[in-house]
């Protein structure tokens, strides 16, 4: 029996183990691969990432709205104005904007204020001032008083009007211009080159801060007086003032990490999707009779890059050819239009995405082709001259128009040669386009950009102004579609306007194509769709969010500051 | 060498005779005899006398319609006299979970037992694909037609939103992972992945028995909502043998090819509306009516010499897709070794698989061996352990939907090259840089890719335990077992340098995969006598089981040098992943049968748990089970010509589910450095604290049935199961700074049906046929969400904005939301008036469900003499498919049924505007539409705006009803007569020819397309439905030997 009772208990042993170690077997569940804790500066670094992949053309909002201010085309949704609320693009960059840029803002604000680091809640409230003024000109109505408090049990936000949403940021960079000035703050912690964009510069930031005011107090000027604040914000000259305070997300190579501007992805694209619109390239070759005719820009091959020499062949018979430049045309119903050029057509060139200078050899586009390193411009220098030329032509505050409008335009070739050198770093070797020089193309060009202002009536200087805003802006679209919906400049191209598209057809320059010598032939386009006054919401949101409205019908619904 | 020597002092054979009774002494005509563990059979004649030849120590096994089968030791004799009991009493044994065994009619719910002979020496070395179309209530799945891939398995539906819905796998008491970890999005690019169960070796497989409800399971526990599959292995069941050693070897040769190619046209060639051009599409210039076009870019700069001219000749290659595929082997061997005496007893199996697939460098290679033993001490206490290791290279290409950045799927063009393309040409110059016969740059060279761009996982897996049983004393049992699973896996993803999808630079990702599940089982068995009317057996034990996870993934970018496939020779690395998880359950349990005069029987168990990822307060949940079985054959004395043996019954339970591990803290997830700076985030989910377990509840009822003496055998079951309170997350906007919210939430259920029916119209002396029927329904239904959810997305990495799969309340598990085009009210489609073509809608909308309606298979069985053939048809009902492939094959013009375009025509429909989506009216009335557009339009569309049926058009179109009917599985067996090995040490030797999938129909899909619906680019995943340029199905014809000693 003792036997007994030992083997017995051989086999109760181990069961008894198993009680005793119960709760040390059961208490396991501490997340060891995901800390509950990180230090500021690494949410810092990813939401400056964030807010510029969400609106870059390749990842962003721009690679649907740089089709739709007519300086890119494609054969995508954004063609003929369709995007939808399902379209890659929009469903990427919306939760990108709330979940990945503002929610990290908003705990970094929440952190980094119980800790008194004030410079790091200022920074954050500009960032998140500056995204949501961006989700409300695209967008409209949207998200904002409810936003992030799903702690407190809201899951659902509501959306707020973009009337009641724009004071309420106007108060936030308030805030965030008196966090950075905060000289009683602790700032145990401060940023440094976790912060890409300014290095943790106060100054710089402040004036980040009230240009973003400049500019919202400019796009709501046709429904509100805003004549006050804005001269309030040029006196106190507070402002971005100079090419190195211009506002931009830096990219970089890809070199231990992959950092390249998403618009550069075309350069290694599978598909190439991303053609230079014929209406930007014509305005810029001055072959357009109503801009800028017969003036030809000196930008040309920072902006675009030819894979074709004038003379090459190509994939495919080419819709639109003018020597080494291809594209497709928008709204194009051509046999060609479909065709692959995935080695023929234009990219968009050094100074937009990072991509190759064109010295006007050609050759096939490839990850080696450039760096891919350009900046995303959230708002420059020249923008803020721009600015001040709109307000001053539209007497809003006083100045002269001219010197403004010029000191613009030379900033914006300036800041071709900055961004180059500074950020793109390029192997090629790349020519200053920047010469004040009397006889030098870029002087040729402005004087006779300023021939044409000094001879065109109130509504036409505005138009040059915002023309030149428009080609200055390359690459940064957001702002561009905020700027032709609330003022109509510069036109854009519409292929049911005779004007523009006689007949129906536009016509490629007549000997454009050197594979088909006389006619190019003309090709048949039509827009089914009217012009979006702001972007369908994302419909994840929509079916996720009980609170949201119906989705719209974008060519009818109008951000508040529209006339 | 040994064991073959003592093999041949045994092998003479001689004949034994006999004559086969019932218990009155009367004749039982036309039983079977055969000898054990070999296919040697004969049956007895009408008056029960039968003749066999046989080893003087063989074992007969005797069996006949409505009696019990018996084994019988021939010692020796020459004649023997069997007598049969009748199957009334029939007292078969069945494995249930924990291991434990009960009778058949003590059963209160479905089980279904496989025999391991259905599944072995049917050229499939998949163990689960063997079993398609042969167990009621199982829906099996494929997905990639090279080999290896994975194969899913599910009984009787989902029960839970996102988490695993697959079966718990019991191999030798351990779980036995069956997960398929995917290192790449498989919508993208991600290869043919296994799943666990593809390392086990069928050959070693002793029994299987499927546990299909969770009153069957619920001693499993919390895995168990999905049903149980028990597998016992023949190294892991060492029994004591009467025999002193049995040898057995299998020898098995298969070639495989493409099940089926579309049939294609071969009258236009590439380019668009008639005219040549270097595209994608056949809808371009008629053969003869040009006579030469540009070469391909590259071809020239390679290959001076081989092309003197800037063009090549402009004809049809009727034969291009299909020299892209080579003819593909399955060589299958395996040896089984097993012994003992009284006390002691030893089983090996040792197995080599060798499947090379139809596509270059695809193949699945496998190793496996088991040993077991066990041993009765002297002390009274029985011994049992085994180990069994297998070592398996699986290899592959890449798969995925080819139109996203950075994908290049091998299949990208492969069934839809255009119809001029020369596929003879070569695909690389001599430094190995693709060259395509095509459009270059849109797609990888198929062959180039096949040589190149290959996937290898290297998995070893190991099972080890121990069993130690030992009766205290005549009614208390007690048994312990604890063991061990342990699955590995090295996985290479290589992308060499050319390819298009990592920039034409190279890459590689490396995974690192181990899971360890370990178990331990104390179980005390309670048979008390209570009388004699009644029969009590009680089970108290507890569980313990703990798993753990680690996970490294890491990608290399960039090659610096050709051909060497290390991180070491990249240019930028990337840390993916770096995950540890751990996890643990404690149970106990009991359960008790009480039997009432052997024919009523009541089953009770429960069982609670105490898991490590719940919250404490809530970490302790319990779960009960019953279960009544009514013999009423027996109760009611019912033993007649018509009706022999009659049993309802009726199971209830509920069992409980825990979280997923780390499931109740908020963390921040870590991104890539940019520009040096480290980055993190908030994690996208948020975590409810107070999660509690889910439950998940089934009713199930059922019968089993057998009519004129066995010759008509029927189970039928019918069940709901409903689970509540899912553990799972529910997907909020972003705008609330969070993708979803980690909680208990909603309810999902299945209704269904099971029915298995055997009948055997024939039995005589030297023929038999015998019909094996299955059919499974299974209704799934998602019931509620939670409050102001509506739906939501089941796969939100799905990167095709236009088709998702969803849950909504009131909905189909998973159905299809994508693009359809806009109709009137009548249903006419609109025309967008500009253009003559469909107006595709701007809002997603119902388009389909991938759960098919009902599944069916039937196997017919004839035997003559020593020949048998083995015929399986199956059937599935219903279930749509989203199809890449066939929407290609269309969009490209390339199969016949596009052939038919120098016309031009009109879409039926009205006029509509793109805008508002309404038609317009003319006086009120809606306007015919007229507008005329070539063929080429109604399949291929250069954007949405215009859309088509095919390429560029609303989803709708690329969704098809996937019924097929399937001739899944022929064989014709033949036992050699015993006679001609005599003088040799062979016992038996069989030969089988087998064919599998040789005929299928899928009646739904276009003609010329033969398109095959049974693959799935998501393998296991729960987003079913989805073919994104898969591999096409095989067939099969095999060759299979085995031999006895």
């Amino acid at each position: 029996m003792i036997l007994n009772k030992i083997k017995n208990s051989l086999f109760i042993i181990p069961g008894l183990m198993l009680f005793v170690s119960c709760k040390k077997q059961l208490d396991i569940n501490d997340n060891p691969n995901n800390p509950v804790k990180v230090p500021l500066t690494t949410l810092l670094t990813n939401a400056e990432v964030a807010l510029g992949n969400s609106l870059t053309i390749g990842t962003g909002l721009s690679q649907d709205l740089a089709v739709y201010t007519h300086q890119m085309s494609t054969r995508e949704e954004a063609n003929d104005y369709a995007v939808t609320g399902v379209e890659f693009f929009l469903t990427q960059s919306w939760p990108r904007l709330y979940r990945t840029t503002i929610a990290n803002l908003d705990q970094i604000i929440k952190d980094a204020t119980a800790n008194d680091d004030m410079i790091y809640a200022g920074i954050s409230k500009v960032l998140k001032a500056y995204a949501y003024s961006q989700l409300v000109d695209v967008f409209g109505d949207v998200p904002f008083s409810e936003v992030g408090k799903l702690a407190e049990g809201i899951r659902y936000p509501k959306f707020d009007g973009g009337a009641d949403i724009y004071p309420q940021l106007f108060a936030m960079l308030d805030e965030a211009i008196a966090d950075l000035g905060n000289a009683g703050a602790a700032n145990i912690n401060a940023p440094d080159d976790d912060d890409l964009i300014y290095k943790g510069s106060t100054q710089k930031w402040i004036k980040a801060a009230n240009t973003i005011k400049l500019k919202l107090y400019t796009q709501i000027r046709k429904v509100q007086d805003v004549s006050g604040p804005v001269n309030a914000l040029i006196s106190a000259g507070d402002l971005i003032g100079s090419t190195e305070e211009s506002f931009m997300l830096p990219y970089g190579p890809n070199g231990a990490t992959d950092d390249r501007n998403p618009g550069f992805g075309d350069y290694f694209a599978t598909q190439r999707s991303n053609h230079v619109s014929p209406w930007l390239y014509e305005i810029m070759k001055g072959y357009n009779p109503k801009m800028n005719a017969g003036i030809e820009d000196p930008r040309i091959p920072y902006y675009i890059y030819n894979q074709e020499t004038a003379t090459s062949s190509p994939d495919n018979s080419t819709e639109y050819r003018d020597g080494p430049f291809v594209t497709i045309i928008f709204g194009s119903k051509g046999e060609n239009s479909a065709k692959s050029q995935q080695n023929t057509v234009s990219l968009f060139g050094i100074y937009p995405v990072g991509g190759r200078y064109d010295e006007g050899t050609g050759g096939v586009a490839s990850a080696n082709s450039g760096t891919g390193a350009a900046p995303y411009r959230f708002i420059t220098y020249a923008d803020r001259l721009y600015l001040e030329g709109e307000l001053i032509q539209e007497g809003i505050i006083a100045g002269d128009a001219r010197a403004t409008f010029q000191a613009a335009v030379l900033e914006s070739f300036n800041q071709i040669d900055y961004t180059i050198a500074n950020y793109v770093k390029p192997s090629q070797t790349v020519p200053a386009i920047f010469d004040e020089t009397p006889a030098s193309p870029m002087m040729k060009y402005i004087d006779e950009i300023l021939l044409n202002f000094d001879a065109a009536s109130a509504a036409g200087k505005l138009e040059i102004i915002m023309t030149q805003k428009w080609l200055s802006s390359i690459g940064s679209s957001i702002d561009q579609y905020t700027d032709y919906r609330r003022t109509g400049y510069p036109v854009m191209f519409d292929p049911n306007n005779p004007e523009h598209a006689p007949g129906g057809f536009v016509q490629p320059p007549i000997d454009g194509d050197p594979m088909n010598p006389g006619a190019q032939a003309k090709v048949p386009v039509l827009r089914t769709l009217p012009y979006p006054l702001s972007l369908p919401w994302a419909q994840d949101e929509l079916e996720t969010n009980p609170n949201a409205p119906a989705q719209k019908t974008p060519s009818e619904f109008k951000v508040f500051w529209m006339p | 060498m040994l064991m073959l020597f003592s093999a041949l002092a045994w092998s003479q054979t001689t004949t034994v005779t006999g004559r086969v009774v019932d218990e009155q002494g009367n004749p039982v005509p036309f039983a079977s005899i055969r000898e054990k563990n070999t296919t040697t059979g004969v049956a007895a004649d009408e008056n029960g006398n039968f003749s066999i030849s046989v080893g003087p120590r063989a074992t007969l096994v005797v069996s006949a319609a409505g009696f019990e089968e018996q084994e019988i030791p021939v010692a020796g004799r020459s004649v023997l006299a069997v007598a049969l009991t009748s199957a009334t009493n029939l007292q078969e044994v069945v494995v249930t979970a924990l291991g434990i065994k009960r009778t058949e009619k003590a059963l209160g719910y479905a089980v279904s037992k496989v025999d391991p002979g259905t599944l072995v020496q049917k050229s499939e070395p998949d163990v689960l694909k063997s079993m398609q179309g042969k167990v009621a209530g199982v829906d099996i799945r494929s997905s990639q037609g090279t080999p290896g891939s994975a194969t899913r398995i599910q009984i009787r539906g989902n029960t839970s939103f996102f988490g695993n819905n697959e079966p718990l796998i019991v191999v030798d008491g351990i779980p036995f992972s069956n997960d398929q970890v995917a290192t790449s999005d498989q919508a993208l690019g991600g290869t043919a992945y296994s799943t666990g169960l593809s390392s086990l070796d069928p050959n070693d497989i002793a029994s299987m028995n499927v546990l299909k409800g969770s009153a069957a399971a619920a001693l499993y526990g919390s895995r168990a909502s999905n049903g149980v599959i028990i597998i016992t292995t023949k190294s892991g069941s060492a029994g004591r043998s009467r025999k002193g050693m049995e040898v057995t070897f299998k020898s098995s040769v298969a070639f495989e090819q493409i099940a089926n190619l579309p049939e294609y046209q071969n009258t236009y060639g590439v380019g668009s509306y008639g005219n040549w051009s270097n595209s994608n599409g056949s809808w371009g210039a008629k053969f003869g009516t040009r006579d030469s076009i540009p070469l391909y870019d590259g071809y020239r700069e390679a290959y001076p010499d081989m092309f003197p001219s800037d063009n090549i000749v402009y004809k049809a290659y009727p034969n291009n897709t299909k020299s892209l595929f080579r003819m593909g082997t399955v060589y299958e061997n395996s040896i089984g070794l097993s012994g003992g005496d009284e006390k002691n007893s030893v089983a090996l199996t040792a197995s080599n698989l060798s499947h090379k697939g139809y596509v270059q460098n695809s193949s699945y290679k496998r190793n496996n061996i088991g040993l077991g033993g066990s041993t009765k001490l002297n002390m009274g206490i029985n011994l049992r352990g085994n180990f069994s290791y297998s070592r398996s290279t699986q290899k592959g290409g890449y798969f995925g939907e080819n139109q996203f950045d950075g994908s290049a799927s091998m299949f990208a063009r492969s069934l839809f090259l255009g119809r001029s393309w020369n596929y003879d040409l070569p695909f690389e110059d001599e430094n190995g840089n693709m060259l395509v016969p095509g459009p270059a740059g849109q797609f990888d060279n198929p062959l180039w890719s096949a040589k190149y761009n290959v996937a290898t996982t290297k998995e070893d897996r190991i099972i080890a335990n121990a069993h130690a049983d030992y009766n205290i004393t005549n009614w208390i049992k007690i048994d312990y077992s604890i063991g061990t699973n342990i699955s590995t896996f090295n996985r290479n993803e290589v992308t060499e340098i050319g390819s298009r999808a990592a920039e034409k630079k190279g890459r590689l990702i490396v995974e690192n995969y181990r899971k360890q599940e370990t178990e331990s089982n104390l179980m005390f068995t309670l048979t008390p006598d209570i009388g004699e009317n009644f029969s009590l057996r009680g089970i108290v034990g507890t569980n313990y089981n703990q798993r753990i996870i680690d996970d490294e993934q890491n990608t290399g970018n960039e090659f610096i040098t050709r051909g060497i496939h290390n991180l070491l020779n990249t240019v930028q690395q990337k840390f993916d992943l770096d995950y540890y998880s751990k996890r643990s359950i404690i149970g106990v349990y009991g359960d008790f049968t009480l039997g009432y005069r052997n024919y009523l029987f009541l089953n009770l168990t429960g069982r609670n748990d105490w898991s490590s990822t719940l919250p404490v307060e809530s970490r302790s949940y319990f779960y009960p089970a019953t279960s009544v079985s009514f013999v009423f054959s027996d109760a009611l004395g019912i033993n007649n010509n018509v009706m022999d043996y009659g049993k309802i019954r009726v199971g209830w339970s509920k069992v409980g589910r825990d979280a997923n591990p780390y499931s109740l803290q908020n963390v921040y997830s870590f991104n890539t450095n940019f520009l040096g700076q480290p980055r993190a985030s908030l994690g996208t989910t948020y975590y409810d604290l107070n999660l509690k377990p889910e439950f998940t509840r089934e009713i199930e009822v059922g019968t089993d049935l057998s009519f004129l003496k066995r010759r008509i055998s029927l189970n039928v079951t019918l069940y709901k199961r409903t689970s509540t309170s899912l553990l799972a997350p529910i997907s909020l906007p972003a705008s609330s700074g969070y993708a979803d919210l980690y909680t208990n939430f909603g309810k999902i259920s299945n209704k269904g049906v099971e029915v298995s029916l055997n009948l055997r119209p024939v039995q005589t002396r030297n023929f038999g046929w015998e019909i094996r029927g299955v059919f499974t329904k299974n209704k799934n239904t998602v019931d509620e969400l939670t409050e102001g959810v509506t739906r939501m997305v089941l796969n939100p990495n799905n990167p095709l904005g236009d088709l998702n799969t969803y849950l909504e309340a009131g909905m189909p598990y998973g159905y299809f939301r994508g693009t359809v085009a806009v109709r009137d009210d009548q249903g006419n489609f609109l025309i967008n008036p500009q253009t003559g073509t469909l107006i595709q809608s701007t809002e997603l909308a119902y388009v389909g469900n991938p759960n098919p309606d009902y599944k069916a298979g039937i196997t017919n069985i004839l035997s003559y003499k020593g020949l048998m053939l083995n015929v399986l048809f199956d059937m599935t009902k219903g279930g749509d498919l989203y199809s890449v492939t066939v929407n290609s094959l269309m969009g490209r013009g390339v199969t016949k049924d596009t052939e038919d375009r120098e016309t031009s025509v009109v879409i039926p429909g009205v006029y509509g505007d793109p805008l508002t989506e309404k038609p317009i009216l003319d006086g009120g009335k809606t306007i015919p539409n007229q507008t005329r557009i070539p063929v080429n339009d109604l399949y291929f569309a250069s954007s949405s705006v215009n859309a088509s049926f095919a390429i560029n058009g609303p989803i709708e179109f690329s969704i098809y009803d996937a019924t097929v009917y399937r001739l899944r599985e022929i064989s014709l067996g033949y036992e050699f007569p015993k006679s001609i090995f005599n003088k040799t040490p062979i016992g038996s030797m069989s030969l089988t020819f087998t064919g599998r999938n040789l005929w299928y129909l899928a009646p739904n899909f276009p003609k010329y397309t033969n398109f095959d619906p049974e693959v799935g680019s998501f393998g296991t995943n729960n987003s079913q439905g989805f073919e994104l340029s898969a591999a096409p199905t095989t067939k099969r014809y095999g060759i299979n030997l085995l031999v006895t000693f």
